[in-house]
């Protein structure tokens, strides 16, 4: 039996939810920009935007988190463990991309130890995915073969009713059929006429992308330094995808006390990879960005059996020179045929 | 019934001037505010604005910079530079919204260790009356804290 | 025959006979009002490279990538006045010879592309100049009126919930010409100047100090107000310290290959009256 939960009734389930200790988080315009914050009340909330500027990634692993606090005294050095703030999550209205993102890093974060920071706002969190009705000229979900209405990563599968009157509800894991439950009589069973998704047409080959991506003699190819002249090393596309997962550790302090930081890191820049002997493996734009492609479509893959990206566009649609994944994939499948 | 705020300041003085001056404060007995923490430089030019954030950073409600007078730099002409550079990152601070008046300027010789006494003395008493920086106190708090989401 | 024509023609002459190695301009981006920086080194690319009102980007940042001018070739660029400007800064700054670089000069009123003539930077001095001239009329923003008219109070919340967004991608830094050096400060870590935890005070360091560095060589071409992903309205601050190096000491950037930095020169009566 279907239900659907009205859009008016939104703000009760914010209510209900607020009352058994959960913060709600969604899609808003804040400062001008769209990200994914706190509210207090469903007004808050835009679902009208294709998808905002930032994404879940945030709320998973912050751009900056303290990992300890050290004091250094004369014959010890006292530690004291930060964690992440505690309580439970509900996002309302991520995109399934966004979801899709977060399962995709759950291997990473998960693989050769425990990153404890990662998971326990993974368990703390119901991500509640709202379907595609409109994408844009950058969205690509289509071509990495998910879709507007993915259910990878979700807990809950909202889907647009026509004429934005509300959503119907398919609830996907336990986590999310417990959120649900407790708001069960704000839902209403029936079934409603759906808005119909948004067409995403596919924009590359991934196949033959990866296939020439896993050929050793493309390494070297020409193409790299071709495709990747007007990238200027910014860190913009690395930090607003939901995939990207690269970090430094600071200490931050002076002489006697200090605090140990988790901080964003990215590949494209210029001294990622530099040595402290001097020396730097890729020291140019095209090695980098090479490197880029590879890591998302042949060797994360190549360890955790998925591509590293979701194909929600931000490094396309933000990149300042126009630059991101779409067009160096539509390269290469052209360059493999 | 609260206690009087003692503020933090620093001093960035060059060595051939206003610490000269400084210390014949010292030696004539002068008193002044022990709110004032010196640095000494060898010249204003050295002074880089970093000095003047990161002093602001670590807590400071409000920070002094003092050299010798324009004409008289010990390295002829390193004040010169300090002044263009101060009156630009003044508009600077001015625009971002960091009040001015904590960060003051002035030309103080050898010779004049009583200016010094009197320049500390007022200068402390300025920023009793401003307060604490709390604004930025509180971007300070926020960095020790656990991430917020 | 359109500007893009005749620039199209240009630079095919430059690539056959050799007098440049390449042509930096525009292309088509992946939407209809979105351009793309172009690299071309073959006459037969020329059809490539397009010129309207939507070609904003400066091109002039990549002349000083490492390698690039290393060969003694020529190189030819588009560029607005702004970047023309840009030019005689970094030729003033010794990362560039300016003999090396052929301007494809233009400038945008309203919809309409102007090309301005001109080859090497030399020539371009009145077009500057008159720039430098209409500086101080030139129409403010409002949202930089709203500034100047907050307290500081009301202006440090303003940049507070701005610096909040900022998630140090340095996409400003790597957008702008004059930010070179190979060695940012942010990236010193003995001692750790400016913060790399994108904090909110670690944003207002960074973003001060960029603006601080950046004083009297700024031409406010935009592009680090562009290219920033979270929306700080960059411009503001590099625009504040235009005008103040304008006002205080006649500076404008840009204005020859030989200009003095305004930091790294001074005049015996600059003015003080801030000083105790």
């Amino acid at each position: 039996m279907t239900k659907i939960l009205f859009s008016d009734k939104l703000d009760n389930c914010v209510e209900r939810w607020k009352s058994g200790g959960f913060t709600i988080i969604g899609p808003v315009q804040r400062a001008n920009i769209s990200t994914y914050a706190a509210v207090e009340h469903a007004a808050e909330l835009d679902f009208g935007l294709v998808l905002p500027d930032r994404s879940i990634k945030d709320l998973f692993f912050p751009q900056s988190e303290p990992m300890l606090r050290y004091t250094i005294k004369k014959e010890s050095i006292d530690t004291n463990e930060c964690l992440p703030p505690a309580g439970p999550r509900i996002i309302f209205g991520a995109r399934p991309c966004d979801a899709s993102g977060m399962s995709i890093d759950d291997p990473l974060f998960g693989w050769d130890y425990k990153d404890e920071y990662w998971f326990q706002r993974r368990n703390e969190s119901v991500i509640i995915t709202i379907a595609c009705t409109k994408a844009d000229d950058f969205c690509m979900c289509t071509s990495l073969k998910m879709a507007p209405d993915t259910t990878k990563g979700s807990d809950i599968l909202l889907r647009p009713l026509a004429g934005n009157k509300g959503w119907q509800v398919e609830e996907l894991t336990d986590r999310g059929r417990e959120a649900f439950s407790a708001i069960a009589d704000i839902l209403q069973e029936g079934a409603d006429t759906l808005a119909p998704l948004a067409v995403v047409e596919k924009k590359f080959d991934l196949d033959a992308c990866v296939t020439w991506l896993q050929n050793p003699e493309n390494f070297e190819s020409r193409f790299w330094k071709e495709i990747s002249m007007r990238c200027i090393g910014c860190a913009s596309c690395t930090y607003l995808c939901p995939t990207c997962h690269c970090f430094d550790i600071q200490d931050e302090g002076d002489t006697y006390t200090g605090i140990r930081r988790k901080n964003w890191d990215s590949c494209s820049f210029a001294l990622f990879t530099m040595h402290t002997s001097g020396h730097n493996p890729r020291s140019t734009q095209s090695a980098r960005w090479r490197q880029r492609i590879m890591h998302k479509f042949n060797y994360f893959p190549g360890k955790f059996s998925v591509n590293s990206c979701s194909g929600c566009g931000r490094c396309s649609r933000q990149c300042p020179v126009d630059m991101g994944i779409t067009e160096t994939l539509q390269e290469i499948s052209t360059l493999s045929l | 019934m609260s206690e009087t705020f003692e503020p933090k300041i620093i001093a960035f003085v060059c060595t051939y001037c206003t610490y000269a001056g400084a210390d014949l404060a010292g030696t004539s007995r002068l008193k002044y505010a022990p709110n004032v923490r010196i640095i000494r430089l060898p010249c204003t030019g050295r002074i880089s604005p970093m000095f003047i954030l990161k002093a602001l950073q670590k807590g400071a409600d409000g920070v002094l910079i003092s050299g010798c007078h324009p004409g008289d730099c010990h390295f002829t002409h390193g004040n010169y530079h300090a002044r263009r550079r101060w009156m630009v990152f003044r508009a600077l601070l001015d625009f971002i919204g960091i009040p001015p008046e904590r960060v003051k300027y002035s030309w103080i010789s050898a010779a004049e260790g009583v200016k010094f006494a009197e320049f500390i003395n007022s200068v402390t008493e300025d920023i009793r009356k401003l307060g604490p920086f709390e604004q930025y106190s509180q971007l300070i708090e926020q960095t020790q804290a656990p991430a917020s989401l | 025959m359109s500007i893009e024509e005749q620039y199209r023609t240009r630079a095919k002459e430059l690539l056959s006979g050799g007098a440049v190695k390449m042509v930096i301009g525009y292309g088509k981006g992946t939407t209809a009002n979105r351009r793309r920086p172009l690299f071309i080194s073959s006459p037969d690319e020329v059809e490539r490279l397009v010129l309207d009102d939507v070609c904003i980007t400066n091109l002039s940042g990549y002349l000083v990538s490492e390698g690039l001018l290393s060969d003694e070739k020529r190189v030819a660029v588009f560029l607005r006045p702004e970047g023309i400007r840009a030019i005689n800064i970094l030729a003033a700054e010794s990362q560039l010879d300016a003999d090396q670089i052929v301007i494809f000069g233009f400038d945008v009123n309203g919809n309409e592309v102007q090309a301005l003539k001109g080859i090497h930077v030399e020539e371009f001095a009145d077009v500057i100049g008159s720039i430098k001239e209409a500086a101080p009329e030139a129409a403010e923003e409002e949202l930089f009126e709203k500034i100047e008219k907050m307290s500081p109070q009301e202006r440090f919340s303003f940049w507070q919930e701005e610096f909040a967004k900022c998630i140090k991608c340095y996409a400003c830094r790597q957008a702008c010409p004059m930010c070179y050096c190979r060695r940012c400060i942010v990236d010193s870590n003995q001692p750790q100047w400016v913060n790399t935890s994108s904090h909110t005070l670690g944003n207002f360091e960074w973003n001060i100090v960029r603006a601080f560095h950046l004083s009297g060589r700024c031409v406010e071409c935009g592009n680090c107000d562009r290219a920033c992903p979270v929306n700080i309205p960059l411009r503001l601050i590099n625009h504040r310290m235009a005008e103040e190096v304008l006002g205080a000491f006649d500076h404008f950037s840009g204005m020859s290959k030989t200009q003095e930095p305004v930091l790294a020169s001074f005049k015996k009566d600059d003015s003080e009256t801030f000083i105790l």
